[in-house]
């Protein structure tokens, strides 16, 4: 690509050009490994200064089993779960519904939603938190994991219209209208026309809503309390401010909290880039 | 697994409660409102017709109005009334003028700003970078996942990682800190690095930005691969260096896609609270609108300035909301 490819500089430029990468990696990746190997070492290792050096034994094992012993991480994960896997698939149906109709049905109003949609979409969230609050409440969800589920999807069915409602739209036509003159129900233009070739979006759509879920704090500050209805995120805050020198257990705890965003993040690497891409390019 | 059942039933009756709707009010629609027969069978499939997307439209629309238009305005309504007991009465904009003058709010607005400056920048830039630099590299894959693996994590999971970072320790002690054993590896001092004024601001940016820039890269990177091959072979062929390539050939061509990746962390920036709240929450000079608000709703409990700092930050989003709406309507046309 370079009009002098790197290959034919002279070597030690080669080589510093190679290794620099590598280097800015690591140093980019620093707090992390810091973080890993701090989950490892043990409690002696920690009061005895030894943070840089080898860790004297790996304390793997101990320090996982005592998160989940010792602390309710466990119960915290299990509600991050209750709390991200229903918003997620209640955001994508319904997304699916509205992003359908914006797309294909041509009326008078149609823009208007669809702008009303758009300006929902940067409406920052502390605005509504009183109102919100105050709503849960009365509806006598406060401290609920229901209540905290049902803002997440009311909420994030703004972003997801949109990101459906591109993506239909991108789609041919013909397919709907050939439907149409053959007689097919609306619905079953939807169920059995409209909805399989959908599939790539609710995927990449169903990745990202759920880390942005697994990954919310204010809400679950605002919406919840306790160990019995809190998320992991909300939960780590605690964990932290309860054991301030503790930092291999506060590590291991981070590692635990992250896992599942990371891991799907990896198994579904592509569907996450192709949503993120998506949402922010059209 | 007693509660993982009772999910995967509520899930069933939501998932079906969905389809189920759609089902039978199309259903409805179609064979008893208005039947495709009869004399007015044209009208009846005209008048089908006109009503079905709001029945597509209906639950969406429900739920955000209930949990997004209705608190918008009761939030503007909440600043502009003080609460006495049960008695609400309206002091229009006495709540702004009462923020205004305090001088946390001040600190705040100045750090938003300066936020607003860096983060989207620095993020944008790194990501820019790192896409151009990993993009012809055998094992350029690799490193982007890796530098996008923060993105993954949540901001209060990333503040808890940055607190070991920055962590201190008095200086007869090893520092457990990243950046504390870096700076006496080097012969330095530790240091105190959140209580430094003005500058722990920026230790709390570098969070957001190390978060940020794997988002910018992915944005970036794909734009960098769309740009036609054509325009750069002439560039090579015209003698143009590196530099020139990069910035002359490849820069503004997707422009379009920087502006969209600056505005969406613009827009992350200014509702940016969760760093805040777990690092420093808002001591030692690094308070931001969105803490601050937090702070005055649930420990000052004063109602009046937290709505009207809430509306701040809408007012602050107002303009790129605009711009947003201005542009999907521009490419309807």
């Amino acid at each position: 690509m370079f009009p002098k490819p790197i290959q034919s500089a002279p070597a030690p430029a080669r080589i510093a050009y190679k290794a620099a990468l590598p280097v800015a990696l690591v140093l980019w990746l620093l707090p992390l490994i810091a973080v890993a190997l701090t989950s490892v070492r043990s409690a002696g290792d920690i009061t005895a200064g030894n943070y840089w050096g080898w860790p004297t034994d790996f304390h793997l094992w101990e320090n996982y089993t005592a998160i989940f012993e010792n602390t309710p991480i466990g119960k915290y994960i299990w509600n991050s779960f209750r709390v991200t896997i229903p918003t997620v698939i209640g955001a994508v149906a319904l997304s699916c519904m509205t992003g359908f109709a914006l797309a294909v049905y041509r009326f008078r109003a149609n823009l208007l939603v669809f702008f009303m949609f758009v300006a929902g979409n940067f409406v920052p969230f502390q605005i509504l938190m009183v109102p919100v609050r105050d709503l849960t409440l009365q509806m006598g969800l406060y401290n609920s994991v229901t209540g905290l589920a049902l803002f997440h999807i009311a909420f994030q069915t703004g972003f997801c219209t949109l990101f459906m409602r591109n993506f239909i739209r991108a789609m041919p036509f013909e397919l709907i209208e050939a439907a149409r003159v053959e007689g097919v129900s609306e619905f079953r233009i939807f169920w059995y026309v409209v909805l399989p070739l959908m599939r790539p979006a609710i995927a990449a759509l169903a990745v990202l809503i759920f880390t942005f879920i697994w990954n919310d704090y204010f809400w679950a500050l605002v919406l919840t309390q306790g160990a019995d209805s809190q998320p992991i995120t909300a939960g780590l805050y605690s964990l932290n401010g309860q054991w301030v020198a503790a930092w291999h257990l506060v590590s291991a705890g981070s590692i635990v909290a992250a896992l599942p965003p990371v891991l799907m993040f990896f198994l579904m690497q592509r569907h996450f880039i192709a949503g993120l891409t998506l949402g922010a390019v059209k | 697994m007693h509660p993982a059942l009772q999910g995967l039933i509520t899930i069933i009756i939501g998932v079906g409660g969905c389809v189920g709707y759609f089902w039978l009010s199309n259903l409805v629609l179609d064979k008893v409102l208005f039947p495709p027969r009869g004399p007015n069978a044209g009208r009846n499939i005209n008048r089908a017709n006109m009503i079905r997307p709001w029945l597509f439209l209906f639950p969406a629309l429900a739920a955000l109005g209930l949990y997004l238009a209705y608190p918008v305005f009761e939030t503007l309504r909440l600043s502009m009334i003080e609460r006495d007991g049960v008695e609400e009465h309206w002091v229009w904009f006495a709540n702004y003028a009462r923020m205004a003058a305090e001088p946390k709010f001040i600190e705040a607005l100045r750090n938003n700003f300066l936020w607003l400056l860096v983060v989207p920048a620095a993020s944008t830039a790194f990501g820019l970078l790192a896409a151009q630099l990993t993009d012809r590299l055998r094992w350029g894959n690799l490193a982007k996942s890796l530098i996008f693996m923060p993105m993954a994590i949540s901001f209060v999971g990333a503040a808890v990682i940055w607190k070991l970072v920055y962590d201190y320790r008095p200086i007869d002690q090893e520092q457990i800190g990243v950046l504390n054993a870096i700076v006496v590896a080097l012969g330095g001092e530790p240091q105190t690095w959140l209580q430094i004024p003005f500058w722990n601001n920026f230790f709390l940016m570098v969070v957001l930005i190390w978060i940020q820039t794997g988002f910018a890269m992915v944005i970036l990177s794909a734009a960098l691969r769309g740009i036609p091959e054509e325009t750069v072979e002439a560039a090579i062929v015209d003698g143009a260096n590196p530099f020139q390539i990069f910035f002359k050939i490849k820069v503004p061509q997707i422009r379009g896609t920087i502006v969209v990746v600056w505005t969406t962390i613009t827009l992350v920036v200014l509702k940016i609270f969760d760093i805040v709240f777990a690092m420093t929450n808002g001591q030692w000079g690094t308070q931001v609108l969105a803490n601050y608000m937090f702070d005055k709703l649930f420990r000052a409990n004063d109602w009046g300035v937290g709505s009207a700092s809430a509306m701040v930050i809408m007012v602050l989003v107002t303009p790129i909301l605009v711009w947003n709406v201005v542009n999907a309507r521009r490419e309807m046309k």
